[in-house]
C-alpha cells in the first residue's frame, strides 16, 4: 500500500494536536515530548490509536524535534517514536493508516540572518532521514516551518536521502506571511520546484483565519493542499491554556476548507482526536475534486513571487562585469558592496529580477557567485537570475538560493542541455531557452522556433514542465544584419503562439555598433513588448528605456489609472529639480568648490566639482589639495563637537563620489596609510561607536578591515595575521564583555606580538585598558585616529 | 499563559530625540538634509518593522545571598535581586522589531553609512518605544518596578536561553539565539519586571 496511490484520488484525513494530549497526560512544561517515544511508549501508541480511530489515515511519530542539534540520542528516540505508531495501526487494524515520519524546525535561524549555515541545516535534516529511514516510512512530513530557506534544507535532505514522498507544511501569521517574509505564493513556487509532492498550512491561525491562504494555495498550487489548523487562538481560563474554537465549529470550517479543495485536513495545536471525528464526518460527504495543474510561470526570493506572462517583467542586468572596468575590479578584488549596491539600486529603480553574473576568467567564479547569491538575497527582496556558462557555478548557485531562481541559461546544444536540465529538476527553477544549437543560430524564425521546440522536448524528458521554460530567441545587432531586428521579434511572436512558452531577451545587444543606443533600444524594446515578450533584460539606469516600459504598460492597459506611469514621470521631474537647485547656494564661505561639496556632504555637487576639477589638475593634486583637507577640516570639526555624526557621514559620501571621479583616471588605487582590524568583541552587538571609529579612519584614509560585531578572539586574531596587520582596535559596550575584550588582547599579543591594540567603549578606562595590556585606550573616535597616525607615522 | 501583543509600525511612535541621543545629536539639532533622510529611513524602518510581544508571569523567590529562583531557571545576581526586592512574582517578556528591520540595516549596509547609522537608531529607539508600550499593558492594575534586561549590571547572558524558552519565543516572536547568547532578530530586548 502506497499513499501515493491515495493522493490526489480522495480526501486524505491527517491527525491533530498532540502537546496538550501529551499535556493532559502529564508532560511537565520544558520536558522534552520527544523523551516520551522511549519513557511512555503507551500514552504515545495510545494517542496515536485514538487518532486512527477518529478516522486519521496519516499519523505522525512523535519525532517533531528529534534532531541531531537536540538529542544525543537522536536513534534510540525515532526507532520508539515508530514502534509507537506501528503499534497502534496494527492495533487499530484500518488498512488506509499511514506512518509520517515528522520533522520541525532545528530552533536556530539560518544563516546570514542567523548564525546556522545553510549545509549544517541539511546536514542535520538528513541525519534524521537517514535514521527514520531503516524504520520504512510511508511518507515524511515536514512541518510548521517558519522560514522559507530552513524548508528548502528539509526538503533538500529529504529527497537526497529517500525516495519517499514528502509533504510540507509552513507557519503564516495573521498577515500572511512566514515569520521570516514568504507569502504562500512564493513558498508554491519554491516547494513544487523542489518537487514536494504535497504542500500547505498549518499551526499558528484558526481555521478561520485560514481561509484566505488556503484559496491562494488552491488556486497556484499544482500539488494537493494540506490544510492543519490550531482549534484557534489560545487563552486562559483559571490558568489553564485553554483554546477558542471548539469542535463543533472547527469541523464547520474544515467542511468549507475542504470544498474550497484542500485535499489533505486535519489539526494542530489543540485540537484532538475529537475534532478529527467531527471533522471526518462533517466532510466525508463532500465531493473530492482533484488538484489541477496550474500555468503560472513563478520565480520566487523570500519573500515573493513574480508571475512572469502576467505584464512585462523586467531583469536588471546591471550586475555583470561585461564592459564594465569598474565592476571587473570590483571582483578582483572581491568587493562584495560593490556588487550588492548594484543590486539595491536597481532594485530602487523598479526592476522586478536581478540578474547576477560574476563570471571573469581570473576569479573562482564558484565561490563569489555563491557569496554574490547570498548577500543578494539577503538584502534585496526580488528573484534573482542566476547567469552562468559553469554548471559546477550553477549548482551552487541554485542550491544556496533562498526561493526560485530563474535560470540563465540552457540552450539547444546536447552539452548544455546535458548539464543544465538535470540541475533545473532537482533544485528547480524557471530556465531561460537560448535559440541556438550545434550549427549556430537561424536567421528565421523558423529555425529558432525549431530549437526552442526540441529544447521544450527534451525538458520534458526530465519532467520540466513547459510552463517553466522561458525562450530567449536572441536580440542580434541590427547594424550588422539589417533583418536582425524583425527576425528576432518574429520569432517572439511565433515562439509563443506555436509552443506557448513565454519568452526573454536581452534587449540592449540590438544597437551594438550604432550611435544613441539607448534610442535604438528603448524603441526595440517597445516593438518586442508589443510582439508579446514578456521579459527584458535591461539596463534600469536608462531612462528612455523605463520611458518605454511604463509607456507600454499604460497604452496596454496594464497600468490602471496610469497610476504607475504618472508615479514614474513625476519621479524623474523630481530628479530634475533636486539637480538644478542642489549647487550650493549656500554659505558664502571661502572655499573650493570641492571643499565645500565635501564639507556640507552634497553628493552630487562633490562628484561635478571632482570632475570639473580633473579637467585641468592631475588626480593626485585633486586628492591631495582638495579632498583630504576637506576631510581634515570635517574631522576637526566632529572633535571641535561643531560637526555632527550625520554630517561626517554625509561628508564621506560626498568624498568617496569624488573618489570615484579620480579613480576613473588613475589606474592604481592611492596608496593606503596602513591597515586596521576593527571588531566589536565576542557577546557584544552594540557597534555604532566602532562605525564612527571605522568611517573616521576611512576618510583618514587608511584601510579598515571592518570585522563587525560579536566577533570572536580567534577570528580577530587570525585576520591580524594572515593580513599582518599591526594595528588592532576593539570596542565593547557591555560590562559583562569586557573579558572577552580581555581574552582578545591576550591572545592578540601572543599570535602577533608586535601588533598593537587600541581599545574604547562606553564602560571601558584607562585603568582598564592597562589592566587588560591593551596598548592604548581611546576615549572617542578622533583619539584612535591620532593614535594610529602616531602609529603608522604620519605616513 | 503566555499573552502576545503586536503593533505595526505605524501604530508606535519612535521617539525622536532617543534616536538622535543615540546618534550623539542634541535634541536642538538641525540640519535640513540629515532630516530629509532621517525622515526616508524612518519610512523605510515602518514600511518593514512589526512589533510583537510576548510576556508570561513567573515565581519569584529570594535565595541564600543573591540567589534568585524563577519557574524557569535560578541564578545570583546582586543587582537584579536589588531591583526586585519587595516583589511577590515577576513577569519576563520579550519584544522584537522583527526579523524584516536586519534586512533594512544589511540593505542599508550595502551602500550608506548614514543610512545604515540612522536607521539602526531609529529601529533601536522604536523598539524602546514598543516596549514602553509593552511594559505599560503589562503594569495595568499591577505595582510593579522598572524593567530590568539581562546583561544589565552582573546578569549573565546565558539564562537569555532559558528566558526566551518560557516564552516560546522562537515560535511566538521568530527570536533565536546564538552561541554568544545575541538575539536574531537583532532588534529584540528581554526583561525582567518585577510585581510587588
Amino acid at each position: 500500500m502506497n499513499i501515493r496511490d491515495y493522493l490526489n484520488k480522495e480526501r486524505l484525513y491527517s491527525d491533530g494536536g498532540f502537546g496538550t494530549l501529551l499535556q493532559a497526560r502529564g508532560l511537565k512544561a520544558g520536558e522534552k515530548p520527544e523523551m516520551w517515544n522511549i519513557t511512555h511508549p503507551d500514552d504515545i501508541t495510545a494517542i496515536h490509536l485514538e487518532y486512527l480511530n477518529a478516522g486519521s489515515d496519516i499519523i505522525s511519530t512523535n519525532t517533531f524535534g528529534a534532531n541531531p542539534l537536540k538529542f544525543d540520542n537522536l536513534e534510540e528516540i525515532i526507532s520508539a517514536a515508530f514502534a509507537n505508531a506501528k503499534r497502534a495501526v496494527e492495533l487499530c487494524g484500518k488498512e488506509k493508516a499511514f506512518i509520517a515520519f515528522d520533522m520541525g524546525p532545528t530552533g536556530k535561524l539560518l544563516e546570514p540572518l542567523g548564525d546556522l549555515p545553510f549545509e549544517r541545516a541539511v546536514e542535520i535534516f538528513a541525519e534524521a532521514v537517514r535514521t527514520a529511514e531503516k524504520f520504512s516510512p510511508d511518507l515524511y512530513i515536514v512541518e510548521t516551518m517558519n522560514d522559507s530557506y530552513e524548508t528548502k534544507a528539509a526538503v533538500l535532505a529529504v529527497k537526497e536521502n529517500s525516495d519517499r514522498p514528502v509533504f510540507v507544511s509552513n507557519v503564516y501569521d495573521e498577515s500572511r506571511k512566514l515569520m521570516t517574509g514568504a507569502s504562500p505564493k512564493a513558498m508554491i513556487a519554491l516547494l513544487e520546484g523542489l518537487g514536494a509532492d504535497a504542500i500547505g498550512i498549518n499551526c499558528s491561525l484558526g481555521p478561520k483565519q485560514m481561509v484566505d491562504i488556503v484559496r491562494e494555495y488552491v488556486k497556484y498550487s499544482s500539488l494537493p493542499v494540506m490544510v492543519c489548523p490550531n482549534a484557534g487562538l489560545p487563552r486562559s481560563v483559571d490558568g489553564k491554556t485553554v483554546f477558542d474554537v471548539d469542535s463543533e465549529e472547527f469541523s464547520d470550517c474544515m467542511a468549507e476548507i475542504a470544498q474550497i479543495g484542500a485535499g489533505i485536513i486535519g489539526g494542530c495545536c489543540g485540537t484532538t482526536p475529537g475534532y478529527i471525528r467531527k471533522t471526518v464526518e462533517k466532510t466525508k460527504n463532500i465531493p473530492f475534486v482533484p488538484v489541477k495543474k496550474k500555468e503560472y510561470t513563478l520565480v520566487s526570493s523570500y519573500t515573493h513571487a513574480v508571475e512572469i506572462g502576467n505584464g512585462p517583467v523586467l531583469i536588471g542586468e546591471r550586475i555583470n562585469p561585461t564592459g564594465k572596468p569598474k565592476f571587473k575590479q570590483a571582483l578582483r578584488d572581491g568587493n562584495i558592496s560593490y556588487i550588492i549596491s548594484e543590486g539595491v539600486m536597481q532594485e530602487e529603480k523598479g526592476v522586478h529580477i536581478l540578474d547576477v553574473n560574476v563570471g571573469l576568467p581570473e576569479i573562482d567564479e564558484d565561490a563569489m557567485l555563491v557569496r554574490c547569491i547570498k548577500e543578494l538575497q539577503t538584502v534585496s527582496a526580488l528573484p534573482l537570475q542566476i547567469d552562468t556558462v559553469k554548471p559546477s557555478a550553477m549548482e551552487k548557485a541554485m542550491r544556496i538560493y533562498n526561493g526560485k531562481p530563474l535560470i540563465n541559461s540552457v540552450n539547444g546544444k546536447q552539452e548544455s542541455m546535458d548539464a543544465v536540465l538535470p540541475l533545473v529538476k532537482k533544485y528547480g527553477g524557471a530556465v531561460i531557452a537560448l535559440t541556438i544549437d550545434e550549427s549556430g543560430i537561424p536567421d528565421t524564425a523558423g529555425g529558432r522556433t525549431a530549437i526552442a521546440e526540441k529544447i521544450i522536448a527534451e525538458c520534458a524528458k526530465y519532467g520540466i514542465d513547459k510552463k517553466d521554460i522561458i525562450v530567449d530567441p536572441l536580440a542580434m545587432t541590427v547594424s550588422s544584419d539589417n533583418r536582425s531586428g524583425r527576425i528576432t521579434l518574429d520569432s517572439v511572436k511565433m515562439i509563443k503562439e506555436k509552443l506557448g512558452v513565454k519568452t526573454s531577451l536581452g534587449v540592449s545587444n540590438i544597437s551594438f555598433g550604432l550611435p544613441s543606443r539607448e534610442t535604438v533600444n528603448s524603441h526595440f524594446l517597445t516593438m518586442a513588448f508589443t510582439s508579446g515578450l514578456d521579459c527584458a533584460i535591461m539596463n534600469p539606469y536608462s531612462a528612455a528605456m523605463m520611458e518605454s516600459y511604463y509607456s507600454y504598460r499604460a497604452l496596454s492597459g496594464l497600468d490602471e489609472n496610469c497610476t504607475d506611469y504618472i508615479d514614474f514621470a513625476s519621479s524623474l521631474k523630481k530628479e530634475t529639480v533636486t539637480v538644478s537647485s542642489s549647487p550650493a547656494q549656500s554659505e558664502s564661505e571661502d572655499m573650493p568648490a570641492l571643499v565645500r561639496a565635501i564639507v556640507k556632504g552634497m553628493k552630487d555637487e562633490a562628484l561635478r566639482s571632482a570632475k570639473e576639477l580633473l579637467l585641468n589638475q592631475e588626480p593626485l593634486t585633486v586628492i591631495n589639495e582638495y579632498i583630504v583637507p576637506a576631510l581634515d577640516r570635517v574631522g576637526k570639526r566632529f572633535e571641535e563637537k561643531t560637526m555632527y555624526l550625520p554630517q561626517l557621514l554625509m561628508s564621506a559620501e560626498a568624498a568617496s563620489r569624488a573618489f570615484d571621479a579620480v579613480k576613473e583616471l588613475i589606474s592604481s588605487s592611492e596608496e593606503s596609510k596602513g591597515k586596521i582590524i576593527l571588531a566589536t568583541v565576542k557577546g557584544d552587538i552594540h557597534d555604532i561607536g566602532k562605525n564612527i571609529v571605522k568611517v573616521l579612519l576611512e576618510n583618514y584614509g587608511y584601510d579598515v578591515i571592518d570585522l563587525g560585531k560579536d566577533v570572536s578572539p580567534e577570528t580577530i586574531v587570525e585576520r591580524a595575521v594572515s593580513e599582518k596587520v599591526t594595528l588592532v582596535g576593539l570596542s565593547a559596550l557591555m560590562t559583562t564583555t569586557t573579558d572577552a575584550m580581555r581574552e582578545t588582547v591576550e591572545l592578540l599579543k601572543k599570535k602577533c606580538p608586535d601588533a598593537y591594540a587600541v581599545v574604547g567603549g562606553a564602560v571601558l578606562t584607562k585603568e582598564y585598558a592597562d589592566m587588560i595590556g591593551a596598548d592604548y585606550y581611546a576615549k572617542d573616535a578622533m583619539e584612535t585616529v591620532r593614535f594610529a597616525e602616531k602609529h603608522f607615522g604620519g605616513k | 499563559m503566555i499573552n502576545i501583543f503586536t503593533c505595526t509600525g505605524d501604530e508606535i511612535c519612535v521617539n525622536k530625540d532617543e534616536a538622535y541621543r543615540y546618534m550623539g545629536l542634541g535634541r536642538n539639532y538641525s540640519n535640513p538634509e540629515f532630516e530629509r533622510i532621517y525622515c526616508e529611513c524612518l519610512g523605510e524602518y515602518r514600511k518593514n518593522v512589526f512589533y510583537k510581544g510576548v510576556y508570561r508571569e513567573s515565581s519569584l523567590s529570594f535565595g541564600e545571598g543573591d540567589e534568585l529562583f524563577f519557574d524557569f531557571c535560578s541564578f545570583k545576581s546582586h543587582d537584579l535581586k536589588r531591583n526586585l526586592e519587595g516583589c511577590k512574582g515577576v513577569i519576563v517578556f520579550a519584544a522584537t522589531a522583527g526579523i524584516n528591520i536586519d534586512r533594512l540595516l544589511l540593505k542599508y549596509g550595502a551602500y550608506s553609512d548614514l543610512r545604515l547609522m540612522t536607521a539602526d537608531c531609529i529601529a533601536s529607539s522604536g523598539i524602546e518605544c514598543f516596549c514602553d508600550r509593552l511594559n505599560s499593558i503589562i503594569s495595568e492594575g499591577r505595582e510593579t518596578k522598572l524593567r530590568f534586561s539581562l546583561g544589565y549590571g552582573d546578569t549573565q547572558l546565558k539564562y537569555q536561553k532559558d528566558l526566551l524558552s518560557f516564552l516560546d519565543a522562537e515560535k511566538n516572536l521568530g527570536i533565536t539565539l546564538n552561541e554568544s547568547m545575541m538575539m536574531t532578530p537583532k532588534k529584540s530586548v528581554t526583561a525582567f519586571i518585577g510585581v510587588k
